[in-house]
């Protein structure tokens, strides 16, 4: 970077002098600085499929030697509970049972470096909230979610459908208000925040009239609430904003539950085959929700794995038996729907990440250089299956897949060490890098902020993090 | 196409150059390519640097080619006019540098990854014009052999067509760097926000002649203000950009990383008003971010260094920011006029003539009786209730009613939890209580709203607390490591500054804030008092090695002893702040009292109290006046409700903005929404209950065994925070909250629509509705009567009865209840 620096403080100097020399002057030097190009949007929208609970890149995107299991082993020789299988990409491999994703990866790119942040104390919430606001909590104010950012900056895609869409997240579960804090637009107004789907299969209910109430009735409550309005004391309360913004809201509202593309909420109208393919269980419906809604102009969806202490990649023990099921649950639903947006050519202006808050170890607990309080008790020697698995949580290097929306295609970003510890060992990235990406693919500068309280905020803690154009087609 | 209508023999000819031309380009093309468009974008500099030429290089062919097809015009008469000559040296040179400005364009387009629709078609018509641009220079050239009229026309086509298309693809070309709206955006008609702006509050003529030293001190205060609130977000100790400060003298003087940036009196060489000077998509313009400066705030820059800059020693202590006095002080009330007797009402009344402005007359029973419902116990009226006020005769009845209200205490503190739950970041569930790092206040709270706690004291049991009122000051601890300015010492510090004393110390919590005087220092001996263990000050989050002092924000309130123990710090610091001497704190308090009633504080925001009241004698003396009569906020609620003003005809605000303006003019009660908890309450009083007893998360009646409600439903305050609550405006109480978002969004409506909440209740309430009412008329003047306390009239009665037929089905007056609660006039305290 420091070359680049140079070079182009060379460029700018030797354009000068050479404006200089031709004798143009000064106003055609300023006009030729003056013209600093706007970002050009490379991604229309942004999916998020979001493996909660920790992901070992070791056991998915990233395998290591393969230590099958067997009575009395060390813990320290397992580094892989599952064998490598090829991908698409000659000499990457990714771990067995996720062929399907395995057959896409030409489609995007892998980061194999990404470092969760350092918070002290592995709390999941802590650290999703940190993923998803990319500030620590706590802050002095409350800071909005990726979604909310893109929402407010972009808007609605189309105007019918709610511009962030959060799919899959119950919010009864334990752990539940720590998942509200992060799940909210802050200062930037609650119309921005989320629009909460915590059951794919239910989506409709969200956007059609309520229970018991069929669209005939429905539009006639409207017209009833229309009429009732006229016939009351007319302008008696003037021209009010807090009345417009209800009136207006209302209206609003009503055209979404109304309208045709509330039937892409309906995951009962997708053809048997591809309901099949997408059906692994409410994350892959929520895949399936996910293509639907981007097919009618959403802006940023959310699809989660669902954070729930102790269930789904939270994996504290069974580490191996139960990721055989995580990745049968993910392994054809991500494909799918990488493969139906790039064959609708949707995937050219829509970004998919698949990512999660940190990564496994089987015995590092934290990173390297800064480990913390141990949460698993893992034996030295295994001598059971449900101690066979990564039961403590690494964030010194984490897998991350990108797709679409001016992201390269058939590309691996980064790279963690064949030993342990697995740790990054090229082309480290952060959160704020990763945000900053995003938010440059969608065309929002990397110093959008809003003043607070008096004081600048922006996306990223101090508009610091910077774009990682390695990650990107076209740059 | 138009060129088709010529003869035949000429037609080849373009085709064949413009073949020639592509056929000789893209082999440069594509080896260009190979280099430029491989992964990054800094292979080879020199490609870049011709991209970056290519803004420079097109206004070449704008210029040169636009003019020829003007000059060309003067020639349609005589092909060989005397511009001849001149017209084609422009076709000459105006075809070349289309040429090498599409070249550079598209080497800029590739180095720098460039894409978009407008790129798209930019990139489109930029390369087709430098096509007929190759085409052009031919004819051109055969135009001077050969004076064929066919060639001539196909000629001037070709020429009128390339000018054409420089202008769009230029036109698209600056929409591309300028932004689409640059144009648009200066067009008063598409800017709604063209709000007049606030002058400086200096008279610049009073600066013409020589400077006294007072004079001096005067002049350089302002242009420091101006400084401070335009600059020092990127210039002062914060945000050091550029290598310059702005926030100190010697720092102004030292310019920055290009040198000085004030000559005295030479405005016209001085950096510093130069690039302040310059428009708003220049890019050396500053601010680089946010509102230029004003006109007058450049001219008062100007005038500073036209007399030399003066800066006399001592001028640092003057503050740039507006800093409202920490002393209580009790203006003198005007005189009683008839019909305003009442305190507020007199000092109200002199506001209003200084302003213009006048009292309406009171406003009817009905909308009295509904406004202090819904603000002292947050409930509708019964329509039982509202017809024996109606029908009391005494001329007292509004005072009596009012004390009513808040002798209802139960139903008053259940009431006013929400207010202080919000305030003090109290609630049932939350963050940080699965870890133990949180500790709610409720049981005490609840207690202290019920009793009346004098302020004084309620304060002094949050700032020096028991078991049960210590989760304000504790703050939440999350597990893990957390920045420093977020250690629960700081949050107690911003919280009580933010809450109980209206002003805001989180960016001096980082480092000295540029949005008021208060230093890293001044926070960090804040935040000590509450520590344990005296605490090192962290500039942006590096530890400094500096130790903390244990200090009041003021020095008049007294001293806290840095060696006492935290208890015993505590105990000092509750017994200074709440000094009656301690004006600032009571203002604080009343001013949020008369937000909660008025709909808008004297000062705003509430939590920002060194900003401008409307009226400095109403906050002052009310302030007083509540210090002077045991600290008693019933008192204080009683004070302003019973006001004339009050009860005058509530007022309209056209936006959300307008309200919050400085400039903002007191006319009455501003209308409001009312809140989630509100709109719950009297939903499930009108239909059916909300909320299962299971949502129900504080129980009063455990605390205090009379304290069992009458009602048949949970009150919202009560029920732990959910979707429905939260899209109405409850806040999620991570952080201190002192107002709440109350404007309407899609969300919120999508909730209210469709929500199963909701409709679960307007189910019940149907059913229930349909079964007590067989008539329509009863029905429908019952259910205005419970909800907007009166009767429907009759257009109303018409809807209504057509929706609810001859006998109402359950389905039929859910649909009504929807409506009715839907209205405007139902969600509004106006």
């Amino acid at each position: 970077m420091k070359t680049l620096q140079n070079r182009r403080e060379f460029l700018k100097k030797t354009s000068a002098a050479t404006l200089a020399t031709l004798g143009m002057g000064a106003p055609l030097a300023g006009l030729l600085s003056s013209c600093e190009t706007k970002i050009p949007a490379t991604a229309d929208s942004v999916i998020l499929l979001f493996m909660a609970g920790g992901m070992a890149h070791t056991e998915t995107f990233d395998p290591k030697k393969h230590t099958a299991f067997r009575k009395g082993m060390e813990a320290k020789e397992v580094l892989s509970t599952f064998p490598a299988i090829p991908t698409k990409l000659d000499g990457i491999q990714f771990s067995e049972g996720l062929e399907n994703i395995a057959s896409v990866l030409d489609k995007g790119t892998l980061i194999r470096s990404y470092q969760a942040a350092d918070l002290g104390h592995i709390l999941h919430t802590r650290h999703q909230y940190h993923f998803h606001t990319c500030y620590e909590p706590p802050q002095s104010v409350v800071v909005p979610h990726l979604g909310s950012w893109i929402a407010k900056e972009k808007g609605a895609l189309n105007s019918v459908i709610p511009p962030f869409i959060n799919i899959g997240q119950r919010f009864t579960v334990g752990e539940a208000e720590e998942l509200k804090a992060f799940h909210s637009a802050g200062f930037l107004g609650s119309n921005y925040g989320p629009f909460l789907i915590p059951d794919p299969s239910a989506g409709l209910e969200a956007v059609r009239p309520p229970v018991g109430m069929d669209y005939k009735r429905f539009e006639s409550r409207n017209k009833l609430y229309n009429d009732l309005i006229a016939a009351g004391p007319v302008g008696e309360f003037g021209s009010e904003y807090q009345k417009e913004s209800l009136k207006q809201s209302m209206e609003q509202a009503y055209i979404l539950l109304n309208s045709p593309e509330a039937k892409a909420f309906d995951l009962s109208l997708e053809p048997k085959e591809s309901y099949a393919k997408y059906n692994t269980g409410r994350f892959g419906l929520g895949c399936l929700l996910a293509k639907r809604l981007i097919d009618q102009g959403a802006r940023y969806i959310t699809v989660t794995s669902e954070y729930e202490p102790f269930f789904g990649w939270d994996t504290h023990d069974n580490g191996h038996t139960r990721l055989k099921d995580m990745k049968k649950l993910i392994d054809s639903p991500i494909a799918q729907l990488i493969k139906d947006l790039d064959q609708s050519g949707k995937l050219e202006r829509t970004l998919v990440i698949v990512a999660s808050e940190f990564s496994r170890d089987m015995l590092m607990e934290g990173r390297p250089d800064l480990k913390v309080q141990d949460q698993v008790e893992v034996p030295d020697i295994i001598n059971d299956l449900k101690n066979y698995g990564m039961h403590r949580h690494f964030t010194d290097g984490c897998s991350i897949l990108m797709f679409g929306g001016g992201i390269k295609r058939g590309h691996v970003f980064g790279k963690t060490a064949d030993e342990r510890p697995c740790k990054t060992i090229e082309n480290p990235i952060k959160i704020a890098s990763i945000h900053q990406t995003v938010y440059h693919a969608l065309g929002i500068p990397s110093d959008k902020n809003y003043e607070i309280e008096k004081r600048p905020f922006y996306t990223t803690p101090d508009g610091h993090g910077k774009v990682e154009y390695g990650l990107l087609a076209k740059s | 196409m138009k060129p088709k209508v010529s003869s035949s023999n000429n037609l080849f000819y373009p085709l064949k150059w413009t073949m020639a031309t592509i056929g000789v380009m893209m082999p440069v093309i594509s080896a260009l390519a190979e280099t430029v468009g491989s992964d990054t974008p800094t292979d080879f500099w020199l490609w870049q640097f011709f991209g970056r030429l290519h803004p420079m290089v097109v206004h070449f062919p704008i210029s040169l080619l636009i003019f020829a097809g003007f000059l060309e015009l003067f020639t349609l008469k005589d092909f060989n006019s005397k511009f001849r000559p001149a017209i084609q040296l422009l076709v000459l040179v105006g075809s070349i540098s289309t040429l090498l400005s599409a070249l550079f364009g598209w080497l800029h387009a590739s180095s720098e990854g460039i894409s978009g629709e407008t790129f798209d078609l930019h990139q489109l018509i930029g390369f087709i014009t430098s096509g007929l641009a190759v085409v052009l220079l031919y004819f051109s050239r055969k135009t001077s052999q050969q004076s064929l009229p066919s060639t001539q026309m196909i000629y001037r086509m070709l020429l009128f067509t390339s000018g054409l298309g420089i202008g769009i693809a230029g036109h698209l070309g600056a929409s591309l760097t300028h932004g689409e709206d640059f144009l648009t955006e200066i067009i008063p008609s598409w800017d709604e926000e063209t709000e007049a702006p606030e002058s400086v509050t200096i008279n610049l003529a009073s600066f013409a002649s020589d400077l006294s030293v007072e004079k001096e001190i005067q002049l350089v205060t302002n242009v420091r203000s101006v400084l401070a609130h335009n600059c020092y977000k990127c210039h002062s100790g914060a945000k050091i950009e550029g290598e310059l400060r702005l926030d100190e003298k010697e720092y102004v003087f030292a310019g920055g990383e290009n040198g000085q940036i004030i000559v005295p009196g030479k405005p016209g060489e001085s950096e510093l008003i130069r690039r302040i000077s310059l428009s708003k998509n220049h890019k050396e313009v500053m601010p680089a971010k946010g509102k230029l400066l004003k006109a007058e705030e450049i001219q008062l820059l100007t005038l500073w260094i036209e007399k030399g800059a003066p800066w006399p020693e001592g001028v640092a202590q003057q503050s740039v920011y507006r800093v409202a006095a920490l002393a209580p002080r009790k203006p003198e009330l005007p005189p009683i006029q008839p019909g305003l007797e009442h305190p507020i009402d007199r000092l109200v009344n002199k506001y209003f003539q200084e302003n213009q402005l006048s009292f309406g007359s009171p406003v009817d029973d009905r909308t009295f009786l509904r406004r202090i419902y819904l603000d002292i116990i947050g409930l509708l009226p019964t329509p039982k209730e509202l017809a024996s006020f109606q029908a009391d005769r005494n001329p007292q009845k509004r005072e009596i009613e009012i004390q009513k209200l808040l002798d209802r205490t139960d139903d008053y503190a259940q009431h006013w939890m929400t207010f202080w739950n919000d305030n003090l970041r109290n609630d049932y569930t939350g963050t940080g209580y699965i870890t133990g790092g949180r500790f709610a206040i409720s049981d005490w709270l609840y207690t202290a709203i019920r009793d009346n706690k004098p302020y004084n004291q309620f304060i002094k049991e949050l700032l020096n607390p028991s078991e049960k009122s210590k989760g304000f000051i504790e703050g939440i601890r999350w597990r893990g490591t957390i920045n420093a300015s977020q250690r629960t010492e700081l949050q107690a510090a911003q919280n009580v500054g933010q809450v109980i004393l209206g002003l805001n110390l989180k960016c001096a919590s980082c480092h000295d804030s540029f949005i008021n005087d208060w230093k890293l220092e001044q926070a960090y001996a804040f935040a000590n008092i509450f520590a344990d263990s005296t605490l090192e000050v962290n500039r942006c989050e590096i530890p400094t090695g500096k130790m903390a002092k244990t200090k009041i924000l003021w020095e008049e309130l007294g001293d806290i002893d840095s060696l006492a123990t935290k208890a015993e710090k505590l105990r000092q610091l509750a017994d200074q702040l709440v000094q009656p001497a301690n004006g600032r704190m009571y203002r604080t308090l009343v001013n949020k009292v008369w937000r909660q009633l008025m709909g808008r504080g004297i000062v705003e925001p509430v939590d920002e109290m060194d900003n401008l009241p409307w009226s400095q004698d109403l906050i002052d003396w009310m302030a007083v006046d509540f210090v002077e009569n045991g600290y008693d906020i019933k008192r204080l609620i009683f004070q302003i409700t019973s006001s004339k003003i009050y009860q005058s005809p509530s007022v309209s605000v056209s936006s959300a903005d307008k309200l919050m303006a400085e400039d903002f003019k007191f006319q009455g009660m501003v209308r409001r929404r009312i809140t989630a908890e509100q709109f719950s309450d009297a939903v499930s009083e009108i239909s059916a209950p909300l909320f299962d007893s299971v949502e129900v998360k504080f129980r009063p009646y455990q605390l205090i065994p009379e304290a069992k409600s009458n009602l048949g439903f949970a009150r919202a305050s009560l029920v732990a925070n959910n979707e429905f609550l939260k899209s109405l405006g409850r806040p999620n109480r991570e952080i201190v909250s002192v107002s709440r978002d109350s404007q309407a969004n899609l969300l919120q409506a999508l909730e209210l629509s469709n929500g199963e909440k909701l409709n679960n209740s307007l189910v019940k309430g149907g059913e229930k509705w349909a079964s007590a009412f067989g008539d329509p008329k009863v029905l429908a003047e019952q259910l205005f009567a419970k909800a907007l306390l009166r009767k429907p009239n009759p257009r109303e009665l018409e809807v209504a009865r057509k929706v609810l037929g001859a006998k109402p089905k359950a389905a039929a007056v859910q649909d009504l209840l929807w409506v009715v609660i839907m209205l405007p006039e139902f969600q509004l305290i106006y």
